[in-house]
């Protein structure tokens, strides 16, 4: 048989399998119908591609997420440790964990800009209006979804997010308390509430979103999709039948979407290897503390997808019809999503996208989407009067766009429409145009109502390439603080291995006890000892590098100083009485506060076992330990993520020469 | 639309060699997916060798199950003089009286199967499907066996092992049970889980 022949006769064999399948279940109907004979108007835009995206985002949510399952444990009492446990002792957990946390807050960025393209053409209108309906349902189960998902890590930020949000539900007049003991299954949130969430974060939202979004498919592909344009495709149809301005999904848009998707995992990537937290937005700082019932953290902001709805809530502070104003705060957070719902039945224009639409809806999407990013931006920071009249404010126009939509869609003057769809794409001008007006509508009412402070803090290099500031910090760490401060989820031996210390040296001075080399170095005093000793137990260190900043830790760690008023006859000028020793006396010395009123830090010359800079670039290689247990896979993350970003610029080149050899005649 | 197939050439080889590029791709995806599901950290740390005192067992008892090696079920019998004597009548009845299978240590490779001829170190898992044998260390009579000389009987499907460890005829597991690696740290310490430096 010649190789012809043999190919021939898997080609055979497939078409056979297919052909029987089909007579059996419609397959070769429903490829057709949703892509090969699916036809798509020609002109989409960049707009376009995040609704694929949030398809990937979704399998790839719902892959990490059943991944993690396999090692979190939902109860109070393990649920923080086993998350450390992913991101420590599980092979490739660290990446599974940030792919989920990251993907949690990218599938908010790709829904939310869906959403707006969404509202910019006009897709929720006639014939659409299920289409939008089951998409706002979908974000709807999405905003449940990644509030529970947010609790199961049992953080700070977990636990008191829970407690501001769920107790919410307390505001309901009449039956409010009772329904939220009801919710929490407690008197406060605890692992009874952890448990419920867990079973509805990972078994049934994810149910009814998959529900979701099969229905916002089939809405969609049953009157078809809008464009930039807003015209529909289906009025110019050639004698064949097939829309005159569309192309078959596929392949056209298959291989469209393969650009757009290598894109946007190479941003995702990137967040993803370099940047996981985002500078605390996709995970907040606080949340690498375990939840503490008894100690709100200094600052609780929820994650930044929900910080417009949250601004809004705190934005109403009037109390109506002897009703708590908490509860209008409640209506209106809802209220706010509720809207969105109705918007197909609030728009009259005659005209579906904006690119036609007169200058009042123009004007009025402009300022929704400033009041939107600035309501968000409020969210994130704690109040003042400036800022909750500005929250204030912007919650009106986020709910005049609404309300004025019957009136100003009906009275604009409208652009005319032309008959077949356009050829025109958003230019560069428009673009930074835009982006500018945007910025400067947002920037300067925010400017205006003032910026954060913050304590001056003492500058400091951390290298976790630096193998000898790593353990000489590693050693000072086991000899002054491990008695008290656990590194309670970092091991002895992979503590060794990244330090490159070998590992009989740390068995034979490091490790405390009847430990093993492979332990968690968990020893430290025990809880009695410690509360009778400091009146509340020392906290474990491993992840304080990810709590505070280097900056933080550094300038804490220098700035203890004489002062007899207190127990241990030392107070700090970062951390003002704090209950802790300065267990690094015999090597700093004495430190006293003089100026008086200003306190300027003086060493008393002579006292101490070091100089001055000697003390300074130990407590800098201390410091530069706490970050590196904090996050012992960083380097190896940043590593791995050139290689993938590398790998996706090379995809991105075969993509774009793939869609470009599709598109080329296509006009 | 290019229908005119002037350019399949090039769109074939596009075609071709993204896909190659994507299956790359994807491969590398599953990386982390297949990975997590190796032994972690924790898990490893508990496969560590562990320290047993052997001075309080008696000839004729045995210490354990213990959760050792690994968190497998270890078993550590002192065998009595009588009972060593009779291992050696029981190898016309064995499957692989010489252990010539490699289901020990080379140090335990011997009559006794192990270190020193009265310590008899095993895991305790059966080799046929990984039940746990129940011991049977007296030397009498069993409803099994009329001629019984003490050792090891799987409750899950009847495989039967001798006092070494060694499987009988007739029993559905075809191995003997293996010998964990361990070494005498001194007279009464054994470490199981390391050869040991002498190994
Ligand atoms: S598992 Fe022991 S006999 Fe089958």
């Amino acid at each position: 048989m010649s190789t012809e022949n043999k190919s021939g006769w898997i080609v055979t064999a497939l078409a056979g399998l297919r052909d029987w399948t089909n007579d059996r279940l419609p397959i070769v109907a429903a490829w057709e119908r949703h892509m090969s004979k699916y036809y798509a108007p020609k002109n989409f835009n960049f707009w376009y591609f995040f609704g694929v995206l949030s398809l990937v985002v979704l399998v790839m949510q719902l892959l990490t997420g059943i991944w993690l399952t396999m090692n979190y444990t939902d109860s109070a009492e393990a649920a923080f440790a086993s998350v450390e446990y992913i991101m420590r002792d599980v092979e490739w957990g660290w990446l599974l964990r940030y792919m989920h946390s990251t993907g949690a807050s990218a599938f908010f960025i790709v829904v939310y800009l869906h959403m707006f393209r969404g509202l910019m053409y006009g897709s929720y209108k006639k014939p659409r209006e299920l289409v939008w309906v089951f998409g706002m349902a979908i974000y709807l189960v999405l905003v449940m979804e990644g509030f529970m998902g947010y609790v199961l890590p049992w953080g700070q930020m977990s636990y008191w997010g829970a407690n501001v949000i769920v107790s919410l539900v307390g505001a309901i007049p009449v039956i409010g308390e009772d329904l939220l003991v009801w919710v929490r299954g407690d008197y406060l949130i605890s692992g009874a509430t952890l448990n419920r969430f867990f079973a509805l974060h990972v078994v049934a939202l994810p149910i009814v979103l998959l529900a979701l979004v099969v229905l916002h498919l089939l809405a969609l592909h049953e009157v078809g999709s809008n464009n930039p344009d807003g015209i529909e495709i289906k009025k110019n149809k050639g004698p064949d039948g097939i829309p005159l301005d569309g192309v078959p999904f596929h392949p056209y848009y298959t291989v469209h979407d393969l650009v757009g998707i290598t894109v946007f995992l190479f941003v995702f990537c990137f967040v993803v290897f370099f940047m996981p937290e985002m500078g605390g937005y996709f995970l907040e700082h606080a949340n690498f503390q375990e939840a503490d019932a008894l100690k709100t953290p200094e600052h609780v902001p929820p994650v930044w997808y929900y910080t417009p709805f949250y601004s809004m809530l705190r934005a109403v502070t009037v109390p109506l019809f002897g009703i708590d104003a908490k509860f209008w705060g409640l209506i209106v957070m809802f209220g706010a999503i509720a809207i969105l719902f109705v918007v197909p039945w609030l728009d009259r224009s005659p005209v579906k996208s904006i690119r036609y639409k007169g200058w009042y809806s123009r004007i009025a999407l402009l300022a929704f989407t400033v009041a939107f990013i600035i309501l968000g931006v409020l969210g994130t920071q704690s109040v003042s009067p400036g800022r909750t009249l500005l929250a204030q404010a912007m919650t009106v126009v986020y709910f005049a766009f609404f309300f004025l939509m019957p009136w100003y869609t009906a009275k604009e003057q409208t652009f005319p429409e032309p008959a077949r769809v356009t050829g025109r794409w958003i230019t560069w001008k428009q673009i930074i145009i835009t982006l500018g007006l945007l910025a400067a509508l947002v920037i300067l009412p925010l400017k205006a109502v003032g910026a954060e402070s913050n304590v001056e803090l003492d500058h400091v290099e951390v290298n976790i390439e630096d193998q000898a500031s790593l353990q000489s910090g590693f050693k000072y760490y086991m000899n002054y603080c491990v008695a008290c401060h656990s590194l309670g989820y970092a091991r002895y031996e992979r503590t060794a291995n990244d330090l490159g210390i070998p590992t009989d040296l740390v068995t034979e001075n490091l490790i405390f006890g009847d430990h093993q080399i492979g332990d968690l170095m968990d020893n430290s005093m025990s809880t009695d000892n410690a509360k009778n000793w400091f009146g509340a137990s020392p906290p474990d260190l491993t992840l304080i590098g990810r709590v505070r900043s280097p900056e933080w830790l550094y300038t804490y760690l220098r700035s203890f100083y004489a002062d007899e008023s207190r127990p241990y006859g030392v107070n700090n000028k970062v951390f003002p009485n704090v209950g802790m020793p300065n267990v690094m006396h015999e090597l700093q010395g004495d430190v006293v506060c003089a100026g008086g009123e200003h306190c300027e830090l003086e060493h008393v010359s002579g006292t101490g076992s070091m100089t001055p800079e000697e003390f300074d670039k130990t407590v800098a290689d201390v410091v530069n330990f706490l970050y590196y247990v904090a996050e012992p896979i960083r380097a190896t993350r940043e590593y791995i993520g050139f290689f993938v970003l590398g790998f996706l610029a090379i995809l991105f080149v075969f993509t774009t020469l793939l869609n470009r050899e599709y598109w080329k005649g296509i006009h | 639309m290019s229908e005119d197939g002037t350019d399949s050439g090039r769109r074939r080889f596009l075609l071709g060699s993204t896909s190659v590029v994507g299956v790359a791709g994807v491969v590398g995806a599953a990386v982390p997916f297949v990975g997590s599901w190796s032994p972690s950290a924790k898990a490893r740390a508990a496969g560590a060798a562990v320290r047993v005192d052997i001075s309080s067992i008696e000839p004729g008892s045995i210490l354990g199950p213990i959760p050792a090696w690994r968190g497998r079920p270890i078993f550590v019998v002192r065998r009595t003089e009588e009972a060593l004597a009779a291992l050696a009548s029981q190898d016309p009845r064995l499957q692989d009286p010489e252990s010539t299978q490699p289901e020990q240590p080379e140090y335990a490779t011997n009559e006794y199967r192990s270190r020193r001829p009265e310590i008899l170190v095993l895991v305790g898992l059966c080799p046929h499907l990984f039940c746990s044998p129940t011991p049977h260390i007296e030397l009498r009579a069993e409803s099994w066996d009329e001629q019984w000389k003490g050792g090891f009987f799987c409750p899950c499907h009847g495989s039967r092992f001798d006092l070494a460890g060694r499987v009988y005829q007739g029993s559905p597991a075809s191995r003997n049970m293996q010998v964990p690696p361990y070494y005498y740290e001194s007279d009464s310490v054994l470490v199981i889980g390391e050869d040991g430096v002498n190994a």
